[in-house]
């Protein structure tokens, strides 16, 4: 299992847009896939999950994975997050 | 009598009884269903949801409903797919003992609460999502959206809240008078639609749902954007002649279809269509036209989070070329202000859009975008019949580029070994006072031109259109713009190229002859306005008005050349 803590680094927080990408990035893995904010916990692959979750720029999210893939699976999440989403 | 102000999408009148059409009429009963029975109804749930998924895995792909945008379409799909809303769902029905129709209305409901609290207004946003799934899915389930219109009266004027272009296809079928929306805007999909089919149709007609029930006589008045609610019966006698006349000519406009549009003295002029936006082919089709002289690439561009892809390009270019065949199309590369395409293109503020990065200018600052789309044309163009034009134009140097992009582009499409086809004409469009005074040169580095009017006289008169308080600025017969089409026909004639006019001005009949005497070869007109445009044609003496032209180009006032016309 790896457990990664990530800041949100895009202005607009987690809107329906990287809500999306991060669900159809994540259907593509095998392994458990977890988001955590506080006391909140969804699944990763669920789109009302994800964007029900409202990070704001700024917070911190847990990310969590267990599976076979695991690894490839938060790289290319961590990624994203880094990446802003391909925001400004 | 009760009159509400709206923006009129399509011209003419219709006169009717008002069927409200409302989004949440589905009636959902309040029941509860036997623990034997919690089997078929989550086996019902699951049939509907893969219904649903692979109608909008559909429609995402033939564009054929996209007011909303792809990716918008694309979230729809991923909230069915969504394991919590399936789990969420299958509890409701199987612990909750809750009808299919009553879980899924408690899921979305209990969405909707929590979002619509949310501060991000992004995700507040999403309730709207929320309550288009929830009325896609359940209306499915209910097999509804088909009833409703099934039991409305062709003599019935639609009111709602907004409207999907599919349903605008089925009320034009149904032959109903015309609808009003209270949201919406002239240039959505919908609109366009009804613009080309010649529906009367009002949007934004805030509060009329609130002024009406269903049986009241309500009047649409597309030349004023005006409903009309409960008429006095002299208000109703004026707009009953209106109509009557209105459907005269609209019958006999019918009747040229099949009839070539050839002038009084002779001669054919060949007479397309505009369109913006794939569906409208069918109406390009039905009324005969010689093809299309513009198709605005821009529906493919904007309203979305992402860039549509080469293939996805290709494939709507392709089925466009190949129903217009034998016939031409020609399709214009994007061409809009970078404002409207700020979400995926890096595009920064500018003070002055109309005169910043917009038509050809985004195309040549994102070239990776513009090779997209000109391999979609390239490949398109298997079946021959393609042109290619480019927008905003201002001198021969921008040309010199396009033409080396596509050089290259043919050159990675040969190494790749995917089939295209690069015998194509190429067209600049001439809208902006230079191109016009260097017209000659331009003329010489393409193979033809066309006219894009409103552009033309927008940046000849430094007029805005849009702006209401300089509106009297705005002349399409000011002597400037006159002449302008003249040096540019006159340029383009002499070294043997031909020139179009699909600006507004080709599709308002009292300019028609104007434009034939200055020497313009072809005419590229909205569907709708496509009968209209070929009627002026048949009745145009060429030869006549020429011999006023020189009268026209020395007239000093846009008024004395009105008058001549």
């Amino acid at each position: 299992m790896i457990r990664k803590t990530i800041k949100i680094v895009n202005k607009l927080g987690m809107h329906a847009r990287p809500a999306t990408m991060i669900v159809k990035a994540a259907t593509k893995y095998r392994s458990d896939f977890k988001i955590v904010k506080s006391d909140m916990e969804i699944n990763g692959r669920s789109i009302m999950g994800v964007m029900t979750l409202a990070a704001e720029f700024g917070s911190e999210l847990e990310l969590v994975a267990d599976g076979v893939d695991e690894e490839f699976l938060i790289k290319e999440i961590t990624k994203m997050f880094e990446d802003k989403f391909g925001e400004d | 009598m009760k009159k509400i102000k709206g923006n009129s999408v399509s011209s003419g009148v219709a006169i009717g009884r008002v069927k409200i059409i409302q989004k949440h009429e589905l009636h959902i009963e309040h029941k509860k269903i036997y623990r034997r029975e919690v089997e078929s109804e989550i086996s019902r749930f699951k049939k509907n949801v893969d219904y649903v998924i692979n109608e909008l895995s559909k429609l995402i792909q033939d564009y054929t409903y996209s007011q909303e945008n792809r990716d918008i379409l694309e979230s729809h799909k991923l909230i069915l797919q969504d394991p919590d809303f399936i789990d969420k769902i299958s509890k409701l029905i199987s612990e909750d003992l809750n009808s299919l129709e009553i879980a899924i209305n408690k899921y979305f409901n209990d969405a909707i609460d929590i979002f619509s609290g949310m501060s991000n207004k992004y995700l507040a946003h999403k309730i709207n999502d929320f309550e288009d799934v929830a009325y896609r899915l359940l209306s499915h389930i209910m097999d509804e959206r088909k009833d409703i219109l099934e039991d409305v009266d062709e003599n019935s004027i639609l009111i709602m809240e907004n409207i999907s272009p599919s349903f605008v296809t089925k009320v034009f079928e149904k032959q109903i008078q015309g609808l009003c929306t209270e949201r919406g805007s002239r240039n959505s999909h919908s609109s366009i639609i009804a613009r080309s089919m010649n529906l009367p149709m009002l949007v934004n007609t805030l509060g009329l749902l609130n002024n009406v029930k269903d049986g009241d006589i309500v009047i649409i008045d597309g030349n004023e954007g005006l409903a009309i609610i409960s008429p006095t019966k002299s208000t109703l006698g004026k707009y009953n002649a209106i109509s009557k006349k209105e459907h005269n000519i609209q019958k006999n406009l019918l009747k040229l279809i099949d009839v070539e549009p050839i002038t009084k003295d002779g001669k054919k002029i060949k007479l397309m269509s505009n369109i913006e936006i794939p569906q409208e082919i069918e109406q390009v089709l039905k009324f005969n036209s010689a093809g299309i002289g513009l198709f605005r690439t821009e529906f493919l561009f904007i309203d979305r989070e992402d860039l549509p892809t080469e293939d996805e390009q290709y494939e709507i270019y392709k089925d466009i070329a190949e129903q217009c065949l034998p016939n031409a199309l020609v399709i214009r590369t994007i061409d809009v202000g970078g404002d409207k395409l700020s979400n995926i293109l890096n595009i920064t503020h500018e003070e002055n859009p109309n005169l910043g990065c917009r038509g050809i200018r985004i195309s040549l600052q994102n070239i990776p975008v513009f090779k997209q789309q000109i391999k979609a044309i390239l490949r398109a163009n298997t079946c021959g019949n393609i042109k290619i034009m480019f927008p905003m134009i201002s001198s021969v140097e921008e040309l010199s580029k396009v033409k080396k992009i596509i050089k290259d582009c043919s050159n990675e499409l040969i190494n790749t070994g995917i089939a295209f086809n690069a015998d194509m004409e190429l067209g600049a469009m001439i809208e902006i006072p230079s191109a016009v005074i260097t017209s000659d040169s331009i003329a010489e580095e393409c193979d033809f031109l066309s006219i894009g009017t409103n552009d033309l006289i927008q940046y000849t008169l430094a007029v805005d259109r849009d702006n209401q308080s300089i509106s009297d600025y705005y002349k399409p017969t000011h002597p400037s713009v006159i002449r302008s089409i003249k040096i540019t026909v006159d340029n383009a004639h002499k070294i043997g190229k031909k020139v179009a006019v699909c600006g507004e001005m080709a599709s308002e009949k009292k300019y028609v002859k104007l434009l034939l005497a200055l020497g313009v070869d072809e005419l590229s007109v909205s569907p709708g306005r496509l009968l209209l445009i070929k009627k002026e044609i048949l009745e145009c003496n060429i030869e006549e008005m020429k011999a006023k032209l020189d009268e026209l180009l020395s007239c000093k006032t846009s008024k004395e050349i009105m008058k001549l016309i």
